[in-house]
């Protein structure tokens, strides 16, 4: 198996486990945390399978904007329900 | 219960169609007809090194204008839900560590973004992606300070003037060469430099504003929500 098939695997099986992990942990702040380390999962997936502009746009929406928007959500509707 | 068990069937349903799906496909071995022509003459026809963006901007005009509309209403729907309905508190003050890092960094992140945006036509990225960019570093920005932002007019001209820029230059093309959005009615130039590809790095520069100044302005909406604390 070639190095980059093995990156590529290794990074969906990690999606796979911190989506799952997003699905059961009990503190919301943790879930959101999670599911943007999915989605930086995600750009790296792009950026082996040659989409390097498709992973800067996951990069900085799906990371970094949609977290930060998550949270203050989360503050907004006032913490763990 | 009854949750739970929806929740499963609906899983299971899907994960019958994915397998189904995956089963049927084969890996194509040649581009399709469009993608052919595309990679064989998009170099001649708009001048752009990179074809992502040829694609996107040149030959798909007109889906990206009417991305940059979706992007506008979902823009407003959401700074007028805020507005109308202030809901939780204000902004919390940020830790020392956020606070150090936003003074820091954020320059570098617009300067990476604006280089995104203006090498469009020449390297991955173009005026979506670097928008994105250019607006997570205004993110930054505004975790890292406690005041709550005022309204502001400038960020709404910008994003007005990029649109405006985009639709006109999509009459010029209209008007000069017969097609609305029509790519060459600036030189092609040589492929490769920083000005070539018609008017490709124009629009680029208009979206990547537009996307930007957008963004900011639903940060700063909910940064606003609920009034200063």
């Amino acid at each position: 198996m070639s190095l980059f098939a093995a990156a590529s695997i290794g990074t969906g099986v990690m999606m796979i486990v911190a989506a799952v992990a997003a699905l059961i942990v009990k503190k919301l702040i943790s879930a959101i945390i999670i599911v943007g380390f999915v989605s930086l999962s995600a750009s790296l997936l792009f950026l082996l399978m040659d989409a390097p502009d498709v992973a800067i746009t996951e990069a900085s929406i799906g990371a970094a904007i949609s977290t930060v928007i998550f949270l203050w959500g989360r503050g907004k509707i006032g913490g763990e329900q | 219960m009854i949750r739970t068990i929806v929740g499963l069937a609906i899983v299971l349903i899907l994960m019958a169609i994915l397998i189904t799906v995956v089963d049927d496909y084969t890996v194509p071995s040649a581009l399709s007809g469009v993608g052919e022509s595309y990679t064989e003459t998009g170099v001649e026809d708009t001048g752009s090194v990179n074809l992502v963006t040829a694609v996107v901007v040149a030959y798909r005009g007109l889906d990206t204008l009417g991305e940059v509309v979706v992007l506008f209403s979902a823009s407003t729907a959401v700074v007028l839900i805020l507005t109308l309905i202030p809901i939780g508190s204000g902004p919390t003050p940020p830790s020392s560590i956020v606070s150090f890092t936003a003074g820091i960094l954020p320059s570098a992140i617009i300067l990476f973004g604006i280089y995104i945006i203006t090498h469009g036509h020449l390297s991955p990225g173009g005026g979506f992606p670097g928008g994105a960019v250019v607006a997570s570093a205004f993110l930054l920005v505004m975790l890292g300070s406690n005041t709550v932002p005022g309204k502001s007019k400038f960020l709404s001209s910008i994003e007005s003037l990029a649109g405006l820029t985009f639709g006109l230059l999509g009459f010029w093309g209209m008007f000069a060469a017969g097609q609305f959005l029509n790519n060459l009615v600036l030189p092609a130039g040589s492929p490769g430099r920083i000005i070539s590809a018609g008017i490709i790095p124009l629009i680029s520069l208009a979206i990547g504003a537009k996307v930007a100044s957008e963004l900011s302005g639903i940060f700063s909406s909910y940064r606003k929500a609920g009034g200063e604390k």
